[in-house]
């Protein structure tokens, strides 16, 4: 402030000053007017869009049988995009036998051939956009352009290409992602290649059996995770061999996927995953456990209620509480553990499914025929420490206990 | 004299021209990144995240202390988030109205022998309680040691899943954030180590049983203000340095961790003023001392909305605090400084936040000295000074109004043209007189870490969060 002189070589002070304020106010006017500008512009495309969209939503049958023929919509840019989108919204929602008109429009027109060159010739977020487009359209024909994506450099365009794929949701599109990708050869996230095997898969899960032998660590983990969504009965000998696998994440899918197996096949694997060293694979069994019709599983489940993981121990009560057989005869042989967290763990999940009366009734029943016994009055100490219900528990223990 | 007022005008001038240089910089890469990460959004499917068996379970940490107001209804909201394996961990911290009475009522709790293994040191857990009607509901019962961290470092110690999500009792998440949020750590799950989402100001909004049901402008200028403030530092300062893995904050009104990476390096620190920029930095030095390739990002669309002080009083408080804690924070991890160990964040961040953040009051204050001395001693040039007030007020106004022409190309959340209008004007007044006012409160903050005074100072909030404006 004191002068135009600078200790800064070859800079007049005020000159740059000036400068600067003059760079700020039309920085200042540029962004203004572009916020302005661009307001308008959005402002005016979406009042066109929703009147072209009324117009072609009215001609909708005449463009799907083809009367209207693709020319009179496809080389109008905004038309066609409107057109494609609601193709593309009704093919996601479609079942088989809505698909086959939606996707001959789709060809008739030449809209998706003109997507597949796009895919094969555009680069960066656009060939992105049309990848994804080309994913929604569940076309066989698409296939061989996604999978060239797959070879992009850049991650953003594989993702792309991955996410396509699992759209497409058929084993044809999950064969090239498995080849890729147990060879080394795909670099992606692997939730997002995950959820792209699970939806190509679903169908035929028998897929991912070969590559599960071919890979061993992340790769093995990866598919064997995708396996244990997919699992059908069919697969009931390759899960057993999954089961005493060294990899714990492998051994925590198969004991997912054995919910599905017959439950004499998988009964005696999962009492065995019940006790592994890892909470995980634990829990795992135990969820399987509940969905299976064997009658020693309560055996197995009591041994998890004394689990020291909590979350598995939680898993084991929330199915002991919900098992239709004696309620009381479980809850005598919970007391017997003498493990209170156990005890705690059992008497929460019979109170959250509405058991808890009708459990301590059948166990009145036992104290009529047997009085004094520790257990049931360990029961009664432990209800009437721990739950907010005083009224209706003390009813059900001034009439029984 | 006159040479030491000459060169320290001249100084200041420099301190001005590289700061709006270095956020006109921001700018820039903001909106670059935002764009792409606009771009990114096209292609994902929250949907598809919220139906993938392969989601990640979270667990939301909500420290409460004295939230009889708004704890039901915010809990509430938590619960009633869109995401498939969720959590939701209330730790009332030693609340002495009716916090945990109000949470008892509405959730129907009732005491559970869990086992807690207090990883982490805290204040003891006098209960633990779950919720018939909601199991993915746990509240932690504690005393209370004076601090926020604590009640968190509880939450992580009771926390089942490998991600915890930190939210203040009365903010408001909107529905999709945690799928959002998550989408950013999904997409690298090996590097990204922590995400923040941007907090967004409430006040003016219309609520309605914790869920945000209209977004409006407040009437008061220092909420407006705050409004222009928050977009500039989370779309321009948060998001441009998490694109070179130097952010240096994640707000403690919203953020995702590891779990397991915050028992290592012992969770927050309870005592510390700025207990979230304090663990970021501090995550930063425990990365970076293990040599872990690692991401700490922000992630600029899941949005948790939270109330702003409405008065000059509250405001003066909390920014004082805020100070407090920003020199807590660098001071304590001052020997990470220009440490070739530390890389990028021991030579480019933290001096920056010394120099740009944490002196910058004292360096202002300076020169508003030096500009009175000049013209006692008759040496000021008038059309200099003008020229000098009027270039560090324009460059500043263009980083704000980029700010506002970010949220307005890739969020719109303020939809109406008058509502971008009121944005753009309060833009005017961010750096005059609003600037001066929070430079004056920041030396308040200075002064009293000086004279070890470290209070957390309680800032009156109206209550946004929880009432109903319809």
């Amino acid at each position: 402030m004191a002068s135009d002189s600078s200790w800064i070589p070859g800079l007049s002070l005020a000159w740059l000053v000036a400068k600067a304020i003059l760079f700020s106010l039309l920085g200042i006017f540029l962004l203004l007017a572009f916020i302005v500008f661009r307001r308008w512009h959005r402002g005016r495309y979406f009042r066109r869009l929703s009147q072209r969209t009324v117009v072609l939503r009215e001609q909708w049958p005449d463009i799907l049988s083809g009367k209207i023929p693709g020319s009179a919509w496809r080389l109008n840019v905004l038309d066609c995009q409107i057109v494609e989108d609601i193709l593309l919204d009704n093919i996601e929602i479609s079942d088989s036998q809505q698909l086959p008109p939606l996707l001959a429009c789709l060809r008739n027109s030449g809209l998706l051939d003109l997507r597949i060159r796009e895919s094969r010739c555009s680069e960066g977020w656009h060939r992105r956009s049309v990848l994804l487009a080309l994913g929604r359209t569940r076309a066989p024909e698409a296939v061989p352009a996604l999978v060239e994506a797959l070879e992009s450099s850049s991650e953003d365009t594989r993702v792309a290409a991955v996410r396509a794929l699992g759209r497409i949701s058929s084993p044809q599109a999950a064969l090239p992602l498995l080849d890729r990708f147990v060879d080394g050869e795909l670099h992606v996230p692997q939730h997002t290649l995950k959820n792209a095997l699970l939806n190509c898969c679903r169908g035929e899960p028998q897929v991912l059996v070969p590559y599960l032998h071919r890979v061993s660590l992340r790769p093995r983990e990866l598919i064997a995770r995708v396996l244990g969504e997919l699992a059908d009965p069919g697969l009931g000998e390759e899960l057993l061999i999954l089961a005493a696998d060294p990899l714990p994440e492998v051994r925590a899918s198969a004991a997912r996927a054995l919910a599905k197996v017959q439950p004499e096949i998988s009964f005696p694997v999962l009492s065995t995953l019940a006790v592994d060293a890892e909470w995980f694979v634990r829990l795992r069994a135990v969820i399987a456990m509940s969905s299976l019709d064997h009658a020693g599983k309560i055996h197995v489940l009591l041994r998890a209620l004394c689990d020291l993981n909590r979350h598995v121990r939680q898993r084991a009560a929330w199915t002991l509480a919900r098992m239709h057989q004696g309620k009381e005869e479980i809850l005598e042989k919970v007391v017997a553990t003498q493990d209170n967290y156990a005890l705690q763990a059992f008497l929460s999940e019979l109170e959250r499914c509405g058991s808890l009366e009708a459990a301590l009734d059948g166990l009145g029943d036992v104290v009529d025929q047997a009085p004094g016994s520790a257990g049931v009055e360990n029961v009664a100490a432990v209800v009437r420490e721990h739950f907010a219900v005083p009224a209706r528990v003390a009813a059900a223990r001034a009439g029984k206990l | 004299m006159m040479p030491f007022i000459a060169f320290s005008n001249e100084s200041l001038f420099v301190f001005y021209l590289v700061s709006n240089l270095i956020n006109l910089a921001l700018l820039i890469v903001a909106v670059y990144k935002n764009t792409l990460h606009r771009y990114r959004l096209e292609g994902l499917r929250l949907e598809g995240l919220k139906l993938s068996p392969f989601t990640p379970p979270i667990s939301v940490l909500v420290p409460a202390h004295n939230e009889e107001m708004c704890i039901v209804a915010n809990v509430l909201s938590l619960l009633d988030l869109d995401y498939p394996q969720l959590e939701v961990i209330v730790v009332n911290d030693g609340s002495r109205d009716q916090t945990m009475g109000r949470l008892r009522e509405a959730f129907g709790l009732h005491r559970a022998s869990i086992v807690y293994v207090a990883e982490i040191g805290t204040a003891p857990v006098t209960g633990i309680y779950r919720s018939l009607a909601h199991p993915q509901l746990l509240v932690l019962d504690k005393q209370s040691a004076g601090s926020k961290a604590d009640a968190i470092n509880a939450g992580i110690n009771a926390a089942s899943s490998p991600y915890v999500c930190v939210v203040d009792a009365d903010s408001i998440l909107e529905k999709d954030s945690l799928s959002r949020i998550m989408a950013g750590v999904i997409s690298d799950p090996e590097r990204v180590v922590a995400v923040g989402g941007i907090v967004r100001i409430l006040n003016g909004s219309k609520v309605q049983g914790a869920k945000l049901k209209e977004v409006g402008l407040p009437r008061t200028h220092i909420e407006m203000l705050q409004i222009i403030e928050y977009l500039r530092a989370f779309l321009v300062g948060r998001e441009a340095w998490a694109a070179f893995n130097l952010l240096p904050i994640i707000s403690g009104a919203f953020g995702i961790f590891r779990r397991d990476l915050l028992l290592k390096i012992g969770g927050f620190r309870a005592d510390a003023v700025g207990e979230d920029f304090e663990l970021v930095v501090r995550l930063h030095r425990y990365l970076q001392d293990h040599g872990m390739d690692y991401h700490i990002n922000f992630i600029p669309d899941p949005t948790c909305w939270t109330e702003a002080p409405s008065d000059y009083k509250s405001l003066a408080r909390q920014r004082a605090r805020w100070h407090k804690g920003l020199l807590d924070t660098l001071w304590s991890a001052r020997d990470m400084l220009f440490r070739k160990r530390y890389g990028r964040v021991g030579s480019v961040i933290l001096p920056y936040m010394w120099l740009f953040e944490c002196f910058a009051p004292l360096l202002e204050l300076l020169g508003y000295v030096t500009i009175v001395l000049a013209a006692i001693a008759g040496c000021l040039s008038q059309h200099f000074f003008l020229q000098f007030l009027l270039f560090g007020y324009a460059f500043a106004t263009l980083i704000s109004v980029g700010s506002v022409l970010l949220e307005e190309m890739n969020y719109r959340r303020y939809v109406s043209w008058r509502a971008v209008g009121w944005l753009l004007i309060y833009c005017l007044f961010e750096h005059f007189p609003y600037r001066q006012m929070t430079m004056f409160w920041r030396l308040r903050g200075i002064w009293e870490y000086l004279r070890g005074d470290l209070r957390w100072n309680q800032v009156h909030r109206t209550g946004a969060s929880a009432s109903s404006h319809l």
